[in-house]
């Protein structure tokens, strides 16, 4: 059971906007960990992009499952986890970190801040003291706050491009991902 | 549930022709990086190669006087064989070799009574084999040991009761077996265990409604079949569990239509063979076990096989081997 | 000139880990091409990686030099077939006709069985499933079993001697060497605690890589079957450092089998305690200890030093019962916590099936 990394992003209107994140990348080696890290941003802010505004949903990518929430207000974030982690709680992070930021940060600093400059820094805590979502104590009092018939499930990532978009073509094209991490990805696919 | 998603374009139709280029162009990159890496099994790679091509009625697409002779090389001074050239001799590869002999009717190529003898001495006082002279302990290995010796109609020349002894001790409150006394049970070893037990007459030792319970529990919604609970399906436990299921009579137990969707989008359409799992790369060792299990489920196409030798019936019938198998 | 390269990168390896003897994982890095005058050998953070360009090189390299050596073909020295055998197997560790030389190295001295322990555990940082490499540590742990047996038996052989030496040659030597054997074996039994410690890190470490890794969890249990013999206490310890692993890994199923084998040891264990926690005199009185016990305690006919064991018996009977329950409500709980894991049932199953058999 374990998460990966959180982020939030403004969602803008053709691009997602990274804000802040957390990884916890230990359990990868690590030799890969800095190409994991980029495709973990990579592909958060690509489901950012492609889940419209005031939806939340969860897209399946091998044993990974990415869990997104984009509120009305375009503020959104991701969460990526395996599929152990119970999606219940992954929300009730999302939500709960949304409303944090929102507090902290003041909304004209969504569009165009960037990690450096937005100043929140809860990411971390939050990220590690859900590892074990037993002591994140979420377990019990949200299983009533949420409603689960209203999360889209995706079962690839595939599912969220348009017809005649390829992910291998978007990775190709990212100028956000190094060639280490474009040569990692390569190797990684379809291997086993 | 952990399991895949097969995508609406994957094949769904039997590629036979793909599979047996594929296999036969398999041999001819012996420079690849890929085929160096695999070397430590290749005796076994060999066997999965010509099966499937005889399966599929191919063999004779192989290059017969060249697997010979390299097998004859690979026979060392103990009586076993090995994966390869220079390599040590292994209980693995020496029912391999068996195997492949037994395909081409050329086990006199090999000095049998020398295989016989490297088997008996691989024998320990419980019962249980050692996988070579390094003493590894494993039902694999007494699997390998009594199907060497009972195509070779050998089987007198071990203990045979104190081998069914130590297979019996490997097994589990759910019915199943695992490597050693006190493991975890996985349709691997227990396709290794249920096979010994067909070889040595002892199959009514199994509680098959247990087991075949156990077993048909593997099969996941997208109709492919794991090796343990709550792991992703693989095209070689289509093998490994079927034909478990097909020797103690429970293989109607399994929605066979859906397992036969799963093997088939394990195909790739481009380079043909099979993979784990859809979208992966494919090598020898799926291939087999995709094809075989398709046989299993009674496709026409494919040669019946056998299911405790992995072998097509004809060939055992030839060598007067007809295992049991629970009705 | 490829072999030049080779060579150079087969040293370089080597002398990263007389560098760096603290080095814990080891890597490919993805990069395409060779960088000018660089070593592909790169050590950071006491991890070792190699440039991916190169493994196709260096591979069939060491691949064939071994196999040249084992045909007799080209001989190499003992030294040079360690650093060739160290650098195949971290590339290849299935390779077992690698570990098998290895094998003859430490048989000869040539290697010790710590740094063949080193290797493997390197190589499972990479590999964490490799069948091969688990068989390679059953048996390199089964030669240090050996020799600490051996240095026992020596022991116990020499003391035979001093004491009938006794009479001729007076008191005073036989302290020495009785003091000197007690520290020796001493150290002997710290040796097999550390191993045994060492091998459950190994173990954990490869369980969090892979998923439901079978080898590690059989390894494990193979570890405490032949070097924990009866030790109630390793066996707690496991057993409640195995508790928020199994919490947090809820869909591995070797996880939980393991925990099923550790209640299993422990319940045998628990049921013979009269016998195992009493003085080795006692021992040999009461055994064989259970069926003894409970045939005696039916017929009614409990003589005095029994008594006293009845006592111990319900004492560990009720540690038993405790066990069972604790197990059930850690059970109970990660069910509803987290629904639909048949692992989770399936462990559930198997504790009524222990205790309905006890
Ligand atoms: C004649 C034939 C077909 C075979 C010869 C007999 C042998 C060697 C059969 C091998 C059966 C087998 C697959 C045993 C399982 C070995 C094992 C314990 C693997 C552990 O693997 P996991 O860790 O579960 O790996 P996966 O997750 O990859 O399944």
């Amino acid at each position: 059971m374990k998460l990966y990394s959180i982020s939030i992003h403004h969602k803008g209107g053709t691009k997602a906007n990274l804000l802040k994140s957390a990884y916890d990348l230990s359990s990868f080696s690590f030799f890969q960990r800095s190409s994991v890290q980029e495709f973990m941003t990579f592909t958060s802010a690509l489901i950012v992009e492609r889940t419209s505004q005031g939806s939340r949903a969860s897209v399946k990518e091998q044993e990974y499952l990415c869990h997104v929430y984009v509120r009305n207000d375009n503020l959104s974030a991701v969460v990526i986890a395996d599929t152990e982690y119970p999606q219940r709680v992954c929300f009730t992070l999302l939500d709960k970190v949304l409303e944090e930021f929102s507090r902290q940060v003041d909304s004209i600093e969504w569009p165009s801040g960037n990690p450096d400059t937005i100043n929140y820094k809860a990411l971390d805590i939050h990220l590690s003291k859900y590892q074990n979502p037993k002591e994140a104590d979420a377990m019990t009092k949200v299983q009533a706050e949420l409603d689960e018939t209203k999360i889209i499930l995706h079962n690839t990532m595939e599912s969220l491009l348009e017809r005649g978009e390829k992910l291998d073509d978007l990775v190709a094209k990212s100028e956000h991902l190094g060639n280490q991490s474009k040569a990692f990805y390569k190797t990684a696919r379809k291997q086993n | 549930v952990k399991d895949v998603i097969i995508k609406p374009d994957a094949p769904s139709s039997l590629l036979l022709d793909k599979h047996a280029d594929y296999i036969a162009a398999y041999g001819s990159k012996k420079d690849d990086y890929e085929y160096t890496l695999s070397e430590y099994l290749r005796m076994s790679g060999i066997y999965w190669g010509l099966t499937v091509m005889d399966l599929m009625a191919q063999l004779p697409r192989m290059n017969r006087p060249e697997i010979v002779d390299f097998i004859k090389s690979c026979q060392h001074e103990c009586g076993g064989l090995s994966a390869s050239i220079g390599h040590d001799p292994h209980l693995l590869y020496t029912l391999s070799a068996v195997q492949i002999l037994c395909l081409y009717d050329s086990v006199d190529a090999l000095d049998v009574d020398k295989v016989v003898e490297y088997i008996k001495g691989l024998q320990q006082e419980d019962g249980s084999f050692a996988g070579d002279k390094w003493g590894e302990i494993d039902t694999r290995f007494s699997f390998c040991a009594v199907a060497t010796l009972a195509l070779l109609g050998k089987m007198d020349k071990i203990n045979v009761d104190k081998a069914v002894e130590f297979i019996l001790s490997c097994m589990n409150f759910d019915g199943g077996f695992g490597c050693r006394p006190g493991s975890e049970s996985h349709a691997g070893q227990i396709y290794c265990c249920a096979g010994f037990l067909s070889l040595t007459g002892q199959l009514h030792q199994v509680n098959a409604d247990l087991l075949g319970w156990w077993l048909c529990e593997r099969q996941l919604p997208s109709g492919g079949l794991n090796g343990r609970p709550e792991k992703l399906p693989d095209v070689c436990y289509s093998w490994w569990v079927l034909a478990s299921l097909k020797i103690i009579g429970r293989i109607h137990w399994i929605d066979k239509a859906k397992l036969r969707s799963f093997i088939l989008a394990c195909q790739d359409e481009e380079t043909g063979g099979f993979a784990d799992r859809p979208g992966d790369m494919v090598d020898p060792f799926h291939t087999l076990f995709g094809i075989a299990g398709l046989s299993l489920l009674g496709d026409e196409q494919i040669k019946p096989v056998n299911p405790v030798l992995c072998m097509p019936e004809d060939v055992l019938q030839r060598v007067r081997l007809q295992p049991d198998i629970l009705s | 000139e490829v072999d030049v390269l080779v060579q150079r990168v087969v040293k370089d390896i080597t002398n990263a880990f007389k560098r760096n003897p603290n080095i814990d994982e080891i890597g490919v890095i993805p990069c395409p091409e060779a960088r000018y005058n660089r070593s592909p050998i790169v050590l950071v953070e006491n991890k070792l990686g190699v440039e991916s360009w190169c493994v196709k090189f260096l591979l069939p390299y060491v691949h064939n030099k071994l196999l040249l050596y084992r045909q007799r073909k080209h001989w190499l020295e003992r030294e040079a077939l360690a650093d060739i055998t160290c650098t195949l197997l971290l590339l290849n560790p299935d390779f077992t006709t690698a570990w098998n030389v290895r094998k003859e190295l430490l048989q000869c001295g040539v290697l010790n069985p710590e740094k063949d322990l080193y290797l493997g555990q390197l190589a499972l940082t990479k590999f964490p499933k490799s069948p091969e490499t688990w068989i390679h540590r059953r048996w390199v742990l089964q030669q240090i079993l050996g020799q600490c047996s051996a240095a026992d038996r020596s022991k116990k052989r020499q003391q035979g001697d001093a004491e009938r030496g006794d009479a001729e040659q007076g008191g005073a030597e036989r302290g020495d060497t009785e003091r000197g054997d007690a520290e020796r074996s001493q150290q002997l039994s710290e040796h097999l605690a550390r191993t045994l410690h060492q091998e459950m890190k190994v173990c954990s470490d490869a369980a969090c890589r892979y998923p439901s890794n079978y080898n590690a969890w059989s390894h494990r249990i193979w570890v405490l079957q032949h070097m924990g013999q009866g030790n109630v206490k390793v066996l707690h310890d496991e057993l409640s450092s195995m508790r928020l692993w199994v919490s947090m890994h809820v869909s591995d199923h070797s996880g939980f089998h393991y925990r099923q084998f550790l209640l299993k040891a422990l319940i045998t264990e628990l049921s013979q305690t009269p016998a195992s926690t009493s003085s080795p005199q006692q021992r040999c009185s009461t055994a064989p200890s259970s069926s003894h016990l409970h045939h005696s305690q039916a017929n009614g006919e409990l003589s005095e030093g029994e008594a006293a064991t009845d006592e111990e018996w319900q004492l560990s009977a009720n540690t038993v019962l405790q066990l069972f329950h604790q197990e059930m409500e850690l059970c109970s709980d990660l069910i509803q916590s987290f629904p639909g894991h048949e692992t989770l049932w399936s462990h559930r199953r198997h504790v009524f099936y222990l205790w309905h058999h006890w």
